[in-house]
């Protein structure tokens, strides 16, 4: 087979807002409406919205594509669009093959059956044939980790047992496509990590992935692109790193901290080398200047700035300090005035991407007047191999040691 | 015309493509209803034979009538074919509200809803027919050579109970009052059809408008053959039988095209 395996060509598809009307008694009137109304010039009745706005993209045999993007951002309902659960209003999206999807994996599940009936049930509402839910059976069990129970009804297991049988069923579906919302966050760690390393069999044996998660560390180990979505349109096609810095930006304008005033604006930010140099790409150790100008749109009470460190892949806090914490007294900040920010640090970070997010605020009182996520972001590239957040700079030397004694 | 062709042809490929679902769905069903009663498919039996029991003693004592077969015989004849419809009907109805968890997050074709109730329902309806067979041998009436069609004749209601289960399914999916007017509805609908008593006893106008009545037809052809040793093909019967086999064709082609509109009402 040649050419895409998915295909989402210009898909459009809009939903309607507020309550929905389920009652013959609402009918009436609205047949009324409809009868008397002026055909509507617009395409979009009252309360719609376009929840994907001309969305195309196409996934090649055996790629494995993470979907990313901020709540609210079109990806269920792209997924929803690529299972057939929904049809577009305008465009057309198709997928070649058979479709396995890892959506809500106990969907089929009844309460009153026992795992091996359940097993049987939500195989077929898979798709899958008989014969392989048979042949597959025991590994199905073996894999889930749940076989004891296996002639106990569901409704007896606990919601992670459930999850996990469900899961279970879907990884072993040997589908060519492979469609996951979200499943990762079923079970404890070490089942997380063996369904990650279920899809990462898959992928390497061929499976075409598409693959829909808020898990920006599981995205970025396991697809080799990334499509951003932001309010229902395409905002990134392409390498997972960039993908993940644009959609930083994007969230940037979707998430508003818990109890924030925005009583101070940031305009610029650049971050430098300290030699000048452009900081978007440095090693280890480098010496790096961030400049942030602000602008106070109301007067604020004395507080003072902070700045926080974070790896983009999983938002992990690196670190995080303020004015305060480094001996500078509280400030207060007069309507209409421009601040400048200066802030030095030495880069003593392991390989990845990194962004800066800067605030002002009161600790003491805990409150924030301005939160300024991804100001600036960069990535830290660097030869070695290693593992983790900081760079201590390890040196290692080891020798033979004979009968507690030094050789 | 070539977009109704195709919409036949992807309906029947889906339906050959999820066979097995719909035999587990059906095997649910049937596995939950044996789990969670203590009588499993003794209750198939036992409301028609109370029921039989309670209108043999109207219309044996109370208001008799002539029914050409002994009483009890054509009343539980007529509550069991009845049933297979109705109770199809009651579970059609909730088969898509029920299953939101289902019609919102997987695709599969949704007729596997309905029809895998009407399964169940046909299951019941051969359980029961155990117990007629049984009275057929207590009163003695041994059907003729036409019992050949009750194939046909069976077929014909199927037809038509599918049809009006997609239709109340899918209804009652965009209006949840679809239900209580059901309700009131199929109960109505029992009493002008031939279930308890011939609807020609009504006579007059109300009379000719229960004899079109699909239900009164299917019930009256399956007395003929089982009990009359008379051919179902008169004309009542061939109507009934037209008009089964167009619904179902109209309603499964409404169903198949509303589809896609269920994720997002259910």
């Amino acid at each position: 087979m040649s050419g895409p395996v998915v295909t989402f060509d210009k898909v459009w598809k809009k939903f309607r807002r507020g309550e929905r009307h389920d009652s013959l008694r609402d009918l009436i009137p609205n047949l009324a409406r409809r009868a008397f109304a002026k055909p509507a010039l617009a395409e979009l009745e009252d309360q719609e919205f376009w929840a994907v706005k001309e969305v195309s993209f196409e996934v090649n045999r055996g790629e494995a594509v993470g979907i990313i993007g901020p709540n609210g951002a079109g990806k269920s309902t792209a997924l929803k669009l690529l299972t057939r659960i929904l049809r577009p209003n305008r465009g057309a999206c198709a997928v070649r093959g058979r479709v396995g999807a890892l959506i809500e994996v106990a969907a089929g599940f009844h309460p009153d059956l026992t795992g091996r009936e359940n097993i049987a049930l939500q195989g077929a509402i898979m798709g899958m044939r008989k014969q392989q839910i048979a042949d597959r059976f025991d590994e199905i069990v073996e894999f889930s980790g749940v076989s004891a129970f296996i002639d106990t009804q569901v409704k007896r297991y606990s919601s992670g047992m459930q999850a996990r049988l469900g899961f279970s069923v879907a990884a072993h579906m040997d589908p060519d496509v492979l469609i996951v919302d979200e499943v990762l966050s079923v079970g404890d760690m070490s089942f997380q990590a063996k369904c990650l390393d279920r899809m990462r069999q898959q992928i390497a044996s061929g499976v075409t992935v598409v693959f829909v998660s808020h898990n920006l560390h599981a995205v970025a180990n396991l697809c080799s692109r990334c499509i951003v979505l932001g309010g229902g349109q395409l905002l990134f096609d392409g390498r997972p790193e960039e993908g993940l810095s644009v959609y930083m930006r994007a969230s940037q304008t979707f998430s508003a901290r818990h109890g924030t005033q925005s009583r101070l604006r940031v305009q610029a930010a650049t971050l430098r080398r300290i030699d000048g140099a452009a900081a978007s790409t440095m090693p280890p150790h480098t010496s790096c200047e961030l400049r942030v100008v602000f602008e106070c749109l109301e007067d604020t009470p004395p507080a003072s700035v902070g700045i926080e460190l974070e790896r983009t892949r999983d938002l992990f806090y690196c670190y995080g300090s303020a004015a305060e914490d480094l001996g500078h007294p509280l400030t207060p900040f007069r309507k209409g005035q421009t601040y400048e920010y200066v802030a030095r640090f030495r880069a003593h970070l392991a390989r990845g991407h990194y962004r800066l997010n800067v605030n002002v605020r009161d600790s003491r009182a805990g409150l924030f007047y301005m939160f300024a996520e991804s100001v600036a972001d960069f990535s830290i590239v660097e030869d070695e191999s290693y593992d983790g957040v900081v760079d201590i700079e390890l040196d290692v030397c080891y020798d033979a040691v004979v009968e507690g004694r030094r050789a | 015309m070539t977009a109704l062709a195709n919409d036949i042809r992807e309906m029947l490929h889906e339906q050959v493509e999820y066979r097995e679902l719909l035999t587990q769905m059906t095997k649910r069903d049937l596995l939950l209803r044996y789990k969670q009663t203590i009588m499993g498919f003794g209750w198939a039996v036992f409301m028609p034979l109370v029921n039989t029991a309670v209108f043999s003693v109207i219309f044996t004592r109370v208001a008799p009538i002539d029914t050409g077969v002994p009483y009890p015989l054509f009343a539980f004849c007529g509550l069991l074919i009845w049933n297979f419809s109705a109770s199809s009907l009651r579970f059609a109805v909730n088969s898509l509200t029920s299953n939101t968890n289902l019609v919102t997050k997987v695709y599969f074709p949704r007729e596997i809803f309905p029809f895998s109730a009407m399964i169940v329902c046909l299951v019941d309806f051969a359980v029961g027919s155990i117990v007629l067979v049984a009275l057929m041998g207590y009163y003695r009436v041994i059907p003729g050579a036409t019992i050949v069609f009750l194939p046909v004749v069976l077929l014909v209601q199927v037809a038509f109970t599918a049809s009006l289960s997609l239709l109340l399914a899918m209804a009652n999916l965009f209006f949840r009052d679809v239900k209580y007017l059901f309700e009131v509805v199929i109960t109505v609908w029992m009493f002008a059809t031939s279930v308890l008593y011939p609807v020609e006893i009504l006579g007059g106008r109300l009379g000719v408008l229960a004899l079109l009545n699909p239900m009164t037809a299917i019930i009256d052809a399956y007395r003929a053959v089982l009990f009359y040793g008379r051919s179902p093909f008169d004309p009542p019967f061939l109507l009934a039988a037209a008009i089964s086999c167009l619904s179902l064709l109209v309603s499964w082609v409404t169903f198949h095209r509303a589809e896609f509109k269920f994720a997002e009402n259910a």
